[in-house]
């Protein structure tokens, strides 16, 4: 008998050192890529606190000998000229203007689609869900001449209302997905209970459903929320001057500039550019990938 | 308070009939449970009554008033569904009363009625909770709370104890119970579970294949089934079927089992035909393992013969000792103290008074 326990206890031994092993050999990959990824926004950040001077002599990785702040004051609010300076305080509000009532708007659509497409099939239910489908795989180039159009029609080219419409239409997919495969999981027996109740289709929706929908409503908005801010093309395609959106304004900020290159107010406004997107992450990351699975797992 | 009146429901989802000419009356203060296999149309003629889903052919009367297009909020009934189908953002006082508030009743009366049922389901203490910290018996309870709260005229229950452990289930089926004999309101109930069936119903109605097959009482659906579908899906262990053609015997009739070599047969002069049996008519016998005993046990007509034991379960109580009966297996409930041994037969005794007989082609009883 104590053979046989020496020779577990062996076993066990040689079983723990080898999980060890592979724990940090896992910790050593991971950091690796995380230090690969993270590589250029240390560079971006860096720079953008170091003066011209040092950047043309100093090493890319260096830290700054001084922290400066003029490059991020030049990229916000510009130096001070009148004609050609662009800087990007008055388009970082343009692109809050768009991004807000676009991303409430599809939400709140897609949530509304979703709820009917689960809850109150009717006839041909599929093909029209199978449509939206195929609206998810449209590409931004294929819409760009048939939307200007409309919003020429309409009386709103080259203004926010026309790209919060546009970001509100070509999102509606994706929203109307998420929040279908979502409600799908939820059973029927509690809409049903609700209508026996007394509740109606909206009261359903708001009071029954809409309070548990947390977690997709926290997806679908990171979802629209870094699609928008972050677009170029639609802002570029139906806006210019002043009425476009921050990426726009970042891109003439950067080819503009007419003397030498000003790396450190370049990076400065690149991250402000992708600053919001990155808050909105941090904030409700641990949500994101949560929501992402729920429907598909519990479906 | 109130009667319903189902006339010749018809419903069919695409290609599929659900639903075939079904009729089904249910007076004041009954307690009707509909009883099949899933698939057999239970859960939607009970949605049908209830008013979510459409009817294709046929009437719903509640009162006399047919109901068929009217929305379900106004056919004064409520439903407890199989998944409790609680809100989940909502507390439980929230969900007992959500409905009285979509109802605009007074807030004294709403107070009065939740307390009232509250206390009489016990989740008074849970009222500030949500589902999410309730267990599956105290979801149940405040399901069936929101359910009284309403006070409706008829209640409507999808299996509502399917999702909960055994003896959960005991407990909270001689609840509804009690909850019958105390309130005295018509209850519409689908199950699954012969034994609830059994239990709760004042009438049973048997349903296969979109049809009512029997409705009666539980004692008329256990003791005189009029198929062999409700024979053998009601009763637990199933009831004995043997195969077999009837042979004339003077004034009455014997039962010949298929496979007979040695002139074996079994005398039914006692059973009371429902129509004329003709000579070595095809048919097949019917008989509760309970009417297997140990030789000496039936006072009345009965049939003694020696078996040989196949397999033996014992519940506890008593033994349920499966038979080899000429090449056909039978089940008896014999008390636990007998001695059954596999291999080695063993005195029994057939009580011919209970037995059932199905015509072999319509497999209806004869």
């Amino acid at each position: 008998m104590p053979a046989v326990d020496l020779q577990m206890e062996a076993l066990e031994r040689s079983a723990s050192r080898r999980k060890t092993f592979y724990r940090w050999l896992l910790f050593l990959i991971l950091g690796v890529f995380a230090i690969y990824y993270l590589a250029p926004m240390y560079v971006m950040i860096v720079t953008s606190f170091k003066s011209m001077e040092e950047i043309r002599k100093g090493n890319l990785m260096m830290l700054p000998k001084e922290f400066l702040l003029d490059a991020w004051k030049i990229a916000w609010g510009g130096r001070g000229y009148d004609a050609g300076d662009v800087f990007l305080r008055p388009f970082f509000w343009n692109s809050t203007k768009m991004v807000v009532p676009a991303v409430v708007i599809s939400t709140f659509l897609g949530a509304i689609n979703g709820y009917i497409l689960t809850k109150w099939r009717f006839k041909g239910d599929n093909i029209i869900f199978l449509l939206f489908l195929f609206g998810c795989f449209i590409p931004y180039q294929a819409i760009l001449l048939p939307m200007a159009r409309t919003l020429g029609a309409l009386g709103i080219s080259n203004s926010i209302t026309g790209l919060v419409l546009v970001h509100s239409v070509y999102g509606l997919s994706f929203t109307t997905l998420f929040f279908r495969n979502y409600y799908v999981s939820i059973p029927d027996e509690m809409i049903k209970a609700a209508r026996i109740d007394g509740a109606g289709f909206f009261k359903i929706f708001f009071k029954v459903l809409l309070p548990i929908s947390a977690p997709i409503i926290v997806v679908t908005v990171i979802w629209q929320f870094t699609n928008i801010w972050n677009d170029f093309l639609f802002g570029s395609s139906f806006s210019f001057g002043e009425a476009a959106p921050i990426q726009v304004a970042l891109n003439n900020m950067v080819l503009t500039s007419t003397s030498v290159k000003q790396y450190n107010v370049d990076m400065a406004a690149a991250f402000i550019a992708g600053f919001p997107t990155l808050v909105v992450y941090i904030l409700a990351g641990k949500y994101f990938i949560r929501g992402l699975t729920a429907g598909s797992v519990k479906g | 308070m109130a009667t319903l009146e189902a006339r010749n429901l018809t419903k069919n989802f695409g290609s599929t009939r659900v639903l075939r000419q079904v009729n089904l009356d249910v007076s004041d203060g009954e307690f009707i449970v509909l009883l099949g296999p899933s698939g057999c149309g239970k859960s939607t003629l009970l949605n049908m009554i209830a008013g979510l889903e459409s009817v294709d052919e046929g009437d719903i009367r509640i009162d006399d008033y047919v109901v068929n297009k009217v929305e379900p909020k106004d056919r004064n009934i409520a439903m407890v569904f199989q998944s409790y189908a609680l809100y989940p953002a909502m507390t439980v006082r929230e969900n007992i009363i959500f409905g009285l508030k979509q109802r605009k009743v007074s807030k004294e009366q709403t107070e009065k009625s939740l307390s009232h049922f509250s206390k009489m389901l016990q989740v008074d203490q849970l009222l500030d909770r949500k589902p999410a910290q309730l267990s599956g018996g105290q979801r149940q309870r405040v399901a069936m709370g929101r359910a009284l709260v309403r006070e409706p005229q008829i209640f409507l229950f999808d299996e509502p104890l399917s999702n909960l452990d055994a003896k959960l289930r005991v407990e909270m089926r001689r609840e509804i119970k009690k909850l019958h004999e105390q309130l005295g309101t018509t209850m519409i109930y689908v199950t699954h579970d012969q034994i609830e069936a059994m239990s709760l119903a004042t009438r049973i109605a048997v349903m296969n294949e979109g049809i009512i097959q029997q409705i009666g009482t539980p004692q008329e659906i256990y003791d005189k089934p009029n198929s062999v579908f409700v024979a053998d899906f009601v009763g637990s262990p199933s009831i004995n079927l043997v195969p077999g053609k009837l042979e004339k015997n003077g004034k009455g009739f014997n039962f010949v089992p298929d496979q007979q070599p040695d002139g074996f047969n079994i005398p039914i002069n006692g059973y009371a035909f429902e129509n004329s049996p003709q000579e070595g008519q095809p048919v097949i016998l019917g008989l509760r393992p309970e009417h297997i005993n140990l030789s000496n046990t039936f006072q009345d007509a009965h049939l003694d013969l020696e078996l040989k034991p196949t397999l033996i379960e014992l519940t506890g109580y008593e033994q349920n000792v499966t038979f080899d009966f000429q090449g056909h297996e039978v089940t008896g409930r014999l008390p636990r103290n007998a001695q059954a041994e596999l291999g080695s037969p063993l005195s029994l005794s057939l009580d011919l008074s209970e037995i059932s007989l199905f015509d072999k082609e319509t497999s209806f009883r004869i």
